[in-house]
């Protein structure tokens, strides 16, 4: 089962328009109303590269009837300023910015939204502050020319959590964390929208820099039992069922066991990662570079449980 | 490649198999580093017979996620045959700050290895395998890495209580496999950061009652808090000594149950 819809996935191909779009310097986003008033500009199912100029989070718009409340503005200025204009153009402005969480893909566009509230959970203001200038370095590197005129402006965390109404859209802001230390998930109301940020990810693998995945698969079982009804992934398609909650919940649990056991059996981090992606989940969009990422990140945790202490500091 | 382990994970060895690049035969360098004769020269005392050997197999990944600590392990063991056992394995980073890494003297073990160094910047990394009869044969593996390996002072430096595990040894030993895998909390101070003294282990010994089994002598690149893989030799039954040293003196025994 699960196969399948890692299977699906690998036989997804870019849009065409966005191909062209590419060509020319520019994303060429073509934005799609997956539910009444709730706008979504999918990312690519890859990692960062040039070929997607850094276009891989999903960006989610909701209607009001003073302007878009957008979730999350992407890598780039001109990624955020493409963003904006779609705003602008057709949803009448932009009310207020909200961001999920503090990696960079989902705040870089953040400069062509400054002038209305930019709101995030306060711990994910503060990593990304923190983070700004680090992850503007490897951004650089990773996407060149794309990046040209970026400058990196943190979310403010003045955001308040719980049953909220903006602009007359009901939202329920839910504070979660596990994919990071803080992770901001919306149910909008009016259409029983989740938009997750990246504690979903469908058919794309799942990123774990800062994961903790006993957190992480608590607020899973929080997201599921709010009965959705339809879900925007952090990464990979909008989806009318639970497909996203399932592939997720699957992906870090076998990810999890794949390590525990090569640790156990004496493998060497480089083994890990050679050995490649669990079968199931290896044609997943970014793998097998997110597998490997995640042996990186989080090999020595697996270690210190199979070794045993022979020298007391 | 037997005795690597891939394979002990699903769909491990059909990965392996596509991953792995073999190295090409000769003496072409796959990277062509204008720094590699110089290192070949003044590392490896300028051997006349050394070649690339697709039968050295060095696994390790295409990027640094974290150039603090990029992951390696080299296979020679299919160069044993023929009689000519592999004496010792020199590792050198191009163009790195500090270019050697480590030298294996694999001993009574199996002449593999897995390790982690730092890496300041894009560059091949390369094991040269010395047989007795003096021929080199090598593998090399590139890693484009954003850098901040060598130069940027240990993570131990930015926590108020490094020195309290300082000094702590993890090991297992898999009598199934032959596999050991030790790892020693230590800062591995290159000496490259602003204030901070180099300090760094440098030597490491595994030994039995029947004396050395085999040794390492480490230099800056080895990564911060090191860990290594270690392949013994069939039929170990007594306990292995690990013992290392570093640089102000200190030193770290202990011992593992065969
Ligand atoms: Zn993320």
């Amino acid at each position: 089962m699960l196969a399948g819809v890692a299977g699906a996935a690998a036989l997804a191909l870019p849009r065409p328009a966005q191909a062209q779009a590419k060509a020319r310097g520019d994303y060429g986003f073509a934005p799609v109303q997956v539910a009444p008033g709730v706008w979504l500009i999918e990312g690519a199912r890859q990692s960062l590269s040039p070929a997607n100029g850094g276009a891989i989070a999903n960006i989610a718009l909701l209607e009001t009837p003073q302007g878009a409340i957008v979730i999350d503005t992407g890598s780039t200025a001109r990624m955020g300023a493409e963003i904006r204009a779609f705003a602008d153009q057709r949803l009448g402005g932009v009310v207020t910015t909200l961001i999920t969480h503090h990696h960079p893909d989902h705040w870089f566009g953040n400069a062509a939204f400054a002038d209305a509230p930019l709101l995030s959970l306060g711990a994910t203001a503060l990593a990304a502050r923190a983070n700004a200038q680090g992850y503007s370095d490897a951004l650089y590197a990773l996407l060149g020319s794309w990046m040209s005129g970026t400058t990196p402006v943190p979310p403010a965390p003045r955001i308040e959590t719980g049953r909220q109404v903006i602009a007359g859209r009901g939202l329920r802001l839910l504070p979660l964390c596990g994919h990071t230390q803080a992770d901001l998930a919306i149910l909008d109301e009016a259409t029983g929208t989740l938009i997750a940020g990246d504690l979903l990810f469908l058919d794309r693998a799942p990123s774990l820099p800062d994961a903790d995945l006993t957190l992480w698969q608590a607020s899973l079982a929080q997201l599921g039992a709010l009965s959705p009804a339809g879900t925007i992934p952090g990464h990979g398609p909008y989806h009318r069922s639970l497909a996203a909650l399932t592939q997720t919940r699957a992906c870090l649990a076998a990810n999890d066991a794949r390590l525990a056991q090569a640790a156990a059996l004496g493998l060497s981090p480089a083994e890990a990662m050679a050995a490649g992606p669990v079968p199931e989940f290896a044609r997943l969009g970014a793998n097998p570079e997110e597998y490997h990422r995640s042996v990186s990140q989080r090999w020595s945790s697996y270690e210190d449980r199979a070794l045993r202490k022979i020298r007391a500091a | 490649m037997a005795e690597l382990l891939m394979h002990l994970l699903p769909g491990g060895a059909e990965a392996a198999a596509q991953s792995r690049e073999l190295t090409p035969e000769g003496q072409s360098d796959p990277f062509d580093s204008g720094i590699w004769p110089l290192h070949r020269k003044e590392f490896l005392g300028d051997p006349t017979d050394w070649a690339n050997d697709p039968k050295v197999v060095l696994l390790g990944p295409q990027a640094a996620e974290n150039a603090a600590h990029v992951p390696f392990i080299l296979d020679a063991t299919a160069l044993a045959s023929g009689g000519s056992r592999v004496a010792r394995i020199v590792v050198t980073i191009d163009y790195s700050p500090i270019p050697v890494a480590l030298t294996f003297w694999p001993g009574r073990a199996l002449p593999l290895l897995g390790f982690g160094v730092k890496y300041e910047g894009s560059g091949p990394l390369r094991a040269s395998a010395e047989r007795q009869d003096g021929s080199w044969r090598m593998a090399a593996r590139f890693v484009s890495a954003i850098g901040g390996g060598c130069t940027t002072p240990a993570a131990a430096h930015g926590r108020p209580d490094w020195q309290e595990g300082f000094g702590e040894m993890r090991a297992r030993f898999w009598p199934d496999t032959g596999r050991l895998r030790v790892w020693l909390r230590h800062p591995q101070d290159t000496g490259l950061a602003a204030g901070i003294a180099a300090h760094h282990l440098t030597e490491m010994v595994l030994s039995d009652p029947a004396g050395e089994i085999a040794r390492l002598e480490l230099h800056q690149p080895v990564e911060e808090n090191p860990a290594f893989t270690f392949q013994l030799p069939p039929g170990l039954t007594a306990p292995l000594t690990i013992r290392a040293r570093d640089t102000m003196g200190y030193r770290f025994d202990g011992v593992v149950a065969a």
